[in-house]
């Protein structure tokens, strides 16, 4: 009886130190985003500056890239410049969009002069649009095919390598 | 004629500045249930949001955070339920966008079935060899040999000879 009871719980210890190992290792507050393969939530805000309503289906054809970002963010001071200027290098080829989110337009739009920008930059008031993209923290990016599907997303400030893989992603399936 | 032409124009103009945010009815369907106000809306608002995780706390829900994300998730559970949405349609929305992340409760399907299961088995596997171990131990023979007397045990009688004492 002794045996059984040793095996058993051995067992449950390598099955802990498993569960935990591989628990530990993961970031908390990383979000598998179950919009990979799935059309990307439709939607039209106004963008910062000249006020037009920007809508995300008047892209369709063309791959796109979403970015969420706010001011208050400060990796996403870091990862502008690289978005900006995959941007000016892809016009035509790959549509750039970003949307800012718990933010004030004045700042936003001081942001944007200050840093310059590409592409237009899109206001979500109250946020409903990046929770139905279930944004979990700023900077958050999603990559979307021709046919409005979202085929990545990427957490974080992205860098130029990460940036150019997930838009041949996009741009190929 | 041109007045109605510029009329129409006006409304186009209008109807494309409309801001358009993605609504749950495109992802759950319409509402199942009756629309909510007062003392039962915040009731059912704090009972569903108590059951979704702020994305970014630490396994906090959206109702005891106050962080801004949350917030502004409450605020989305408050009006899905003012305009009849059911909890459970509610929870579909949002695990739709964040996944089973979200969900505070573990769902009873897949991989999670475990989380619900292995405990009772563990508890059940445990009981079973406590009282199997108790029952061996209230079935083993008594030890019926006879306490050793001096008479029969030299090494006793050589002992109680140096000590000069007797049995």
């Amino acid at each position: 009886m002794n045996r059984v009871v040793l095996i058993f719980g051995i067992l449950i210890a390598v099955a802990l130190v498993v569960v935990l190992s591989a628990g530990l290792g993961k970031d908390p507050q990383h979000i598998e985003s179950p919009l990979i393969g799935k059309q990307a939530p439709d939607f039209a805000l106004k963008a910062v500056g000249t006020g037009e309503t920007i809508d995300l289906t008047q892209f369709r054809g063309k791959p796109m890239v979403v970015n969420f970002w706010a001011t208050w963010c400060r990796p996403c001071y870091e990862e502008h410049p690289v978005l900006v200027s995959n941007a000016q290098m892809m016009q035509g080829q790959v549509q750039f969009l970003g949307v800012v989110f718990q933010d004030k337009e004045e700042k936003i739009q001081q942001f944007l002069n200050e840093r310059g920008t590409a592409y237009p930059t899109l206001v979500d008031q109250a946020g409903k649009t990046a929770i139905a993209y279930g944004v979990g923290g700023v900077p958050e990016t999603f990559f979307l095919n021709k046919d409005g599907k979202v085929v990545a997303k990427f957490e974080g400030p992205i860098d130029p390598e990460s940036l150019q893989t997930n838009i041949r992603k996009a741009m190929t399936q | 004629m041109k007045k109605w032409i510029l009329l129409l124009v006006f409304a186009t103009s209008l109807f494309a500045q409309e801001v358009k945010v993605p609504d749950a009815e495109q992802f759950v369907g319409k509402p199942e249930g009756p629309p909510l106000t007062g003392a039962l809306l915040d009731q059912r608002t704090n009972e569903t949001g108590a059951l979704l995780r702020c994305p970014v706390c630490q396994g906090m829900s959206i109702a005891d955070s106050p962080s801004e994300m949350a917030v502004n998730m409450k605020h989305q559970v408050r009006e899905l339920i003012a305009r009849g949405y059911t909890q459970e349609q509610i929870l579909r929305y949002f695990e739709r966008s964040y996944g089973q992340f979200v969900l505070l409760k573990p769902k009873f399907q897949g991989v999670n079935t475990l989380v619900w299961i292995l405990p009772i088995i563990a508890l059940a596997v445990g009981a079973f060899a406590i009282f199997s171990m108790m029952g061996k131990g209230g079935s083993q023979p008594v030890d019926e040999t006879p306490a050793t007397t001096a008479d029969e045990d030299p090494y006793l009688a050589e002992v109680r000879k140096l000590t000069g004492k007797q049995s």
